[in-house]
């Protein structure tokens, strides 16, 4: 059986328990659009629309990739991660803490307008999954596999399908620093034999399967196949949790801008990465969840208007995904409004004088129409 | 109205109408006001306005009013500084790219600015300033020469003679100035607001080459001053 404590490492822990004492009593303004309350699998109704901060070592830890550039920077500028308690985000986690994980993997598609918060929301619940000490199979954007790669090599393991070394190495990379506990716990069923000289034997650590992917870049791809495969045979044994988290999944169904040799277009089907996790979201398994987004933003061949997941998803990707649980995330209510508008203020990135003012803030409502995206391009320069 | 001054025999004979979409054009009628893109106008209650401005309204319920320019605006964030130096920066009109060059230009200097606020100790915070249009402001003013030169030529010689500026002379100046520093002497591939950003924030400090530049420019009045009594104006 393998450990369910927090994964997390006990310096972020033991930073947390002196965080939390001291904050309540320096700065009492502070809790109108803040909370102390760091774990996710607390966050309630009463939590809606206050932000809560993710310690810098957590960060570094949960998300090496996923989180969107501009939060990154902002991270960086306020020197710490606060994330916004929506109402979509808590949904999904009182699905999650309800799930029955004997029955087969539940799928939620998180989908809205652009810029409306559904890659923050997916980001919550992964914070919520690796606190509880799951799994957590965070792809950052399916997008980034079926556009701009330069080096597609054909797969020895299959001739019809085509392998791309460079994204699946990163993504081995980024897979690595978040799971460390798990890729030494969970063992290899089967022999696999990487080359002539290459093998990886039974009953070996998974780590070892994602050193050889990152050494021999030419074999990613199937590594990531490897790796996918023993998880998802594993999961349903119930030793540990699976939280497969895929932002962009429209991209797996639909058309490439890649093309072969002889410049016949590819489809997504014959890459070796997207038929992986294709097979990975589809809900013949159990003992975890698959939490989905759907992404217009670096969609290819989609009109910048559609948004519901039949538009995105088109009619093969909406019959894969079939039974699935929409979760739909809209613009600020105006009580998160005055919240991030309170945050902005708080960290000092409002400047401008009339940007304190009554007409600055309802200028401000005004322009973005309460969109996050909006209202964080728009106070960018302010 | 104005008398039809158009050419042609058949069509000097209709009468003269304005056409359906108003055009800002320099030649409008002379009776046509100026649009009051000002909020606090609007709301000031009858009771308080004088015996002018109440004048002042009933005549704008009658004239015609000026459509008004895409650069006027009521927003309370608007700068006029800010829409000139975007005008000049934007190169074949096109003023979106311009823009967000500009508004990335702002937020670049805030964020380098938040940084070194946050990594300062506690008694130096007050003297960094953050705010990125009081340092655009500064900057310009830093920049601004105060006293210019001029050619003239006498008895078959250019002299370079100093001449006084006028304001809108030295604020152009100071922009050109920044833009073309911006755009020539810095590394291809770095991008515009990374360097303008720089540059502001360089000549906010009274650094940097442009406040090199306007030294020159001075050193040389200086240097000509025995000139001066050419200029006739």
């Amino acid at each position: 059986q393998l450990d369910h404590g927090c994964a997390l490492h006990t310096a972020a822990r033991g930073c947390l328990s002196s965080v939390s004492p001291q904050d309540v009593p320096a700065e009492k303004p502070r809790a109108v659009f803040h909370t102390n309350e760091s774990d996710p699998a607390k966050h309630t109704e009463h939590h809606e629309g206050r932000l809560y901060d993710i310690p810098l070592e957590e960060v570094k830890a949960v998300f090496p990739h996923g989180l969107p550039y501009r939060f990154q920077q902002q991270i960086q500028t306020f020197n710490e991660a606060r994330v916004m308690v929506r109402k979509p985000a808590l949904e999904l986690l009182a699905y999650l803490k309800g799930s029955n994980f004997a029955h087969p993997a539940v799928r939620y598609v998180i989908y809205g307008e652009r810029g409306t918060g559904k890659t923050m929301t997916l980001c919550h619940v992964v914070h919520y999954c690796s606190r509880q000490g799951w799994l957590v199979l965070h792809i950052p954007d399916a997008h980034l596999w079926v556009k701009n790669c330069k080096e597609l090599l054909q797969s020895s393991y299959n001739k019809d399908r085509l392998d791309q070394p460079l994204q699946a190495s990163v993504w081995l990379k980024n897979f690595k620093t978040s799971n460390e506990r798990f890729l030494r716990e969970i063992k290899t069923q089967k022999k696999y034999t990487w080359g002539k000289r290459e093998a990886t034997e039974e009953g070996r650590p998974l780590g070892e399967v994602v050193e050889q992917g990152l050494a021999r870049v030419r074999s990613a791809s199937d590594a990531v196949g490897v790796v996918l495969r023993e998880i998802k045979q594993q999961s349903p044994r119930g030793s540990f949790r699976l939280l497969v988290a895929v932002d962009g999944v429209n991209a797996l169904w639909g058309r490439t801008t890649l093309r072969k040799e002889d410049k016949s277009p590819v489809s997504p089907e014959e890459l070796t990465l997207v038929h992986n996790l294709q097979k990975m979201v589809k809900n013949d398994w159990s003992g975890g969840a698959i939490v989905t987004t759907l992404s217009q933003t670096g969609s290819l061949f989609k009109p910048s208007s559609a948004y519901t997941p039949q538009e995105l998803l088109g009619k093969e990707g909406f019959d894969a995904l079939d039974p699935f649980i929409p979760i739909p995330v809209s613009n600020y209510s105006p009580r998160e409004f005055e919240s991030c508008y309170g945050y902005y203020l708080e960290r000092r990135w409002l400047q401008h004088e009339k940007a304190h003012t009554e007409d600055g803030k309802a200028e401000l409502q005004f322009l973005s129409g309460s969109n996050p995206r909006q209202l964080d391009r728009l106070a960018g320069p302010l | 109205m104005a008398a039809p001054s158009a050419a042609g025999l058949g069509r000097r004979l209709r009468a003269w109408l304005p056409r359906i979409m108003p055009v800002r054009w320099s030649r409008y009628d002379p009776s046509y006001l100026e649009p009051e893109v000002n909020k606090e106008f609007y709301q000031k209650p009858l009771e308080k306005l004088t015996e002018e401005e109440r004048e002042q309204m009933e005549l704008k319920a009658v004239q015609p009013i000026k459509a008004a320019p895409p650069t006027l605006s009521s927003s309370v964030f608007s700068d006029p500084m800010i829409s000139k130096f975007t005008n000049m920066m934007m190169k074949s009109g096109n003023k979106i790219l311009a823009r967000s060059l500009m508004s990335q230009t702002l937020e670049a200097i805030k964020r380098k600015q938040l940084e070194k606020y946050h990594k300062a100790p506690e008694n130096e915070k007050e003297t960094i300033e953050c705010n990125p249009y009081v340092i655009f402001h500064q900057a310009l003013k830093n920049c601004q020469p105060i006293i210019g030169i001029s050619n003239i030529t006498k008895g078959g010689k250019t002299y370079q003679v100093p001449v006084p500026l006028t304001d809108n002379r030295k604020r152009f100046l100071a922009m050109k100035w920044l833009i073309t520093e911006c755009r020539e002497n810095k590394h291809r591939r770095t991008m515009m607001p990374e360097k303008l950003s720089q540059e502001l924030l360089l000549a906010f400090n009274n650094e940097g080459p442009v406040i090199k530049k306007k030294h020159i420019l001075h050193k040389m009045a200086e240097a000509n001053r025995a000139y001066a009594h050419f200029r006739w104006w």
